[in-house]
């Protein structure tokens, strides 16, 4: 059977009844994310909801394309700003939009990664709209988290309900470890695949460890790897030193590497950057891919695609304004009040404000802040996103949802045939980040 | 896969030792609380004199209440088993997800029975993941240096608490050969001097309490320099 919409409640029946039972296995398999609330850190199971998001297949066929096209002008322009710098030589993206950027790091000028491969693993955030267009919302290329969530969360259902599973054609999510693995080796420069975790106290440690887990690689603090003769090591108890090859690190980038990075870092591992620079390891994902996933590039992603591929974008941006344009600056200020304001610098749903929750006092002073640092700010159209249905005492009520597709680089660009669907809990709020409350759903794309 | 850090090595081993205190700890501790109910009202005065806790509690149903399940008191169950499951999370991929899912299945239901009017029989069900936590550990765990690393921590809690809790000698004599049979397959170093007292000691089965305290000192200094 492929459920159509209109059949989806009929299906999601029998996983409804069994929310229990799924939360119980999820509280077993320690399916949670960290918080910090007021300096203390706080563990809670990411809140799931059984009433998956169904994408019909040949809807999921055209944003694959859409999102390995992306993907792809994505890496061609970081392997462009790091070298070559044809597309600010050719007018397609300002200079100083690029240098003013806290994405750029000068330290990545002219390093080569295997391959030519910079964004590994990037998560493409994109909204349903309610004419049924996808928009990109943002692009993820530094170290985009989430595919663990859905990936166990399925394998937990499937046992739940088998018949759901058998009596549907969804495509078989539970090949992500295989093609992160497949990833991960594809560039490793020889030596074992390690995942860098900064540590128990990460919010997204379940993630690093179930990971490492399912890809057969190291779960590593950065306190084991060492740097010898530009060649990177993990340090066994019994003092037998193995060779790294690959590292899929989740620390950012500035905390990567005290010697070349902030000398203050705790977490990072010295010396890591000269053994990447050198081709000793490879680092999943490449460092200084910040300056692919500001927000303030984001604006130019489908300059890109015509750019170095010479294509027309497949997918949609949400209509964005760029307030250091001058033009874009006076149609922001004059329509403020019906904008989202993204502060570029922040990240996980923070910096994010809507001009109709100001007042009249705070939309002036957010006017004076904006041409005061007209870089510092995006202004988005608030898109009218599909609300999905979730589970809610009972009953089911509608929320605002976004979806994360996870998009890897290995011999293939290949996008995995599921993602991580987030929402909103609070029925008036746009932000479905975890950090802020949000749950998740799991994300069905039908086989036919 | 043989490859594990120092943090990780640490790890595996407190995860035994504290894995092993949980079980243990919930047996005898029924078998107090039992005489406890109708006999010797005072009885946990004595459990936490031998296990060199202080005792905090104001009667049995106070000892039955905090020693079981309160998270503030570093001596308490449900603390022990809080730190086997922290350890543990740092070795998912050493041990597996099913292996830790026991012990994430003991922590919640002892967290979940405290005020349960049955929750002295349901200790029962935490008992009972525990040893399937330790059949996973065997089953799932194929890396024998981690699997030695883990019994290694094991079975010197069971040297500390049987030594504590007057279990005879000759179930420490097997205890201790069991430990040297695993510290013969890891690559952790102890302290030599300290093994060969203990086992002097045990071999001497003097069932004096005075020779159980030097043999508890000699547990102690065991892993000191790891």
């Amino acid at each position: 059977m492929v459920p159509n919409r209109g059949q989806e409640m009929g299906v999601m029946k029998e996983l409804r009844e069994h929310i229990e039972c799924i939360n119980d296995l999820l509280a077993r398999y320690g399916v949670r994310f960290g918080l910090y609330k007021n300096g203390e850190f706080k563990e809670q199971l990411f809140p799931f909801d059984p009433i998956p998001r169904i994408i019909p297949k040949a809807e999921f066929d055209h944003l694959e394309r859409g999102l390995v096209q992306r993907v792809k002008a994505l890496n061609c322009f970081l392997e462009d700003i790091y070298s070559e710098k044809k597309i600010i030589a050719d007018g397609v993206i300002p200079e100083s939009f690029v240098f003013s950027s806290s994405g750029y790091l000068p330290e990545c000028e002219g390093i080569h990664p295997v391959h030519g491969i910079h964004s590994h693993i990037s998560g493409i955030d994109l909204v349903e709209g309610k004419d049924g267009e996808w928009y990109i919302l943002e692009d993820n290329l530094r170290i985009p988290s989430g595919a663990s969530y859905p990936l166990i969360a399925r394998n937990i259902c499937r046992r739940v309900s088998p018949g759901t599973f058998s009596n549907n054609a969804i495509a078989d999510n539970r090949d992500y470890a295989k093609m992160l693995k497949e990833m991960m080796d594809y560039v490793n420069t020889g030596g074992i695949n390690v995942i860098l975790t900064p540590g128990r106290y990460n919010a997204a440690f379940f993630e690093h460890s179930y990971l490492a887990e399912k890809t057969y690689s190291i779960l590593a603090m950065p306190s084991d790897l060492y740097v010898e003769n530009d060649v990177l090591y993990y340090k066994d108890y019994s003092e037998r030193p193995k060779r790294v090859g690959a590292v899929y690190h989740r620390i950012s980038d500035e905390y990567m590497d005290p010697l070349t990075f902030n000398p203050e870092s705790v977490i990072g591992v010295p010396g890591i950057m000269s053994v990447y620079k050198a081709g000793n390891v490879a680092l999943v994902n490449a460092p200084g891919n910040g300056i692919g996933d500001d927000k303030g590039i984001y604006y130019f992603v489908p300059k890109m695609i015509e750019y170095y591929l010479n294509e027309k974008p497949l997918l949609k941006n949400a209509p964005t304004y760029l307030p250091y344009f001058e033009e874009d600056r006076k149609y922001v200020l004059e329509n403020l009040e019906k904008l989202v304001i993204k502060d570029v610098a922040e990240a996980g749903g923070y910096g994010v404000i809507f001009g109709k929750d100001l007042d009249g006092e705070k939309l002036e002073e957010m006017r004076q802040l904006i041409q005061r640092e007209s870089r510092r700010f995006i202004a988005q159209e608030v898109i009218d996103f599909k609300d999905l249905e979730i589970v809610e005492g009972g009953g089911t009520v509608e929320r605002k949802a976004d979806l994360r597709a996870f998009v890897l680089y290995g011999k293939e660009v290949k996008v995995w045939k599921s993602g991580l669907t987030r929402f909103s809990r609070n029925p008036d709020s746009f932000v479905v980040n975890s950090s802020q409350g949000g749950g998740f759903k799991d994300t069905w794309v039908l086989s036919r | 896969m043989g490859i594990i850090s120092v943090v990780k090595a640490s790890n595996l081993l407190w995860l035994g030792r504290y894995s092993e205190r949980v079980y243990t700890t919930l047996q005898v501790f029924s078998q107090y609380y039992d005489d406890m109910i109708d006999h010797n009202m005072t009885g946990y005065e004595e459990y936490c004199e031998k296990l060199s806790i202080p005792s905090i509690y104001t009667g049995v149903e106070d000892f039955f209440d905090r020693y079981l399940f309160d998270e503030s008191d570093p001596n308490s169950i449900v603390s022990n088993l809080t730190r086997a499951v922290d350890n543990a999370i740092m070795l998912r991929n050493e041990i597996s997800s099913t292996t830790l899912s026991y012990l994430e299945l003991a922590l919640n239901k002892l967290k979940r029975i405290r005020n349960s009017k049955t929750a002295l029989f349901e200790i029962q069900k935490v008992s009972d993941y525990m040893l399937a936590y330790w059949g996973c550990l065997d089953d799932y765990v194929l890396d024998d240096e981690c699997r030695n690393l883990i019994k290694a921590g094991r079975y010197i809690e069971r040297l500390d608490l049987y030594l504590r809790l007057d279990f005879p000698y000759d179930t420490i004599e097997r205890e201790f050969d069991k430990l040297m049979g695993r510290l013969g397959r890891v690559h952790i170093s102890y302290d030599h001097r300290s093994s060969s007292r203990l086992h002097s000691i045990i071999m001497a089965g003097d069932p004096e309490r005075a020779s159980r305290g030097q043999a508890l000192e000699c547990v102690n200094k065991f892993f000191e320099g790891f």
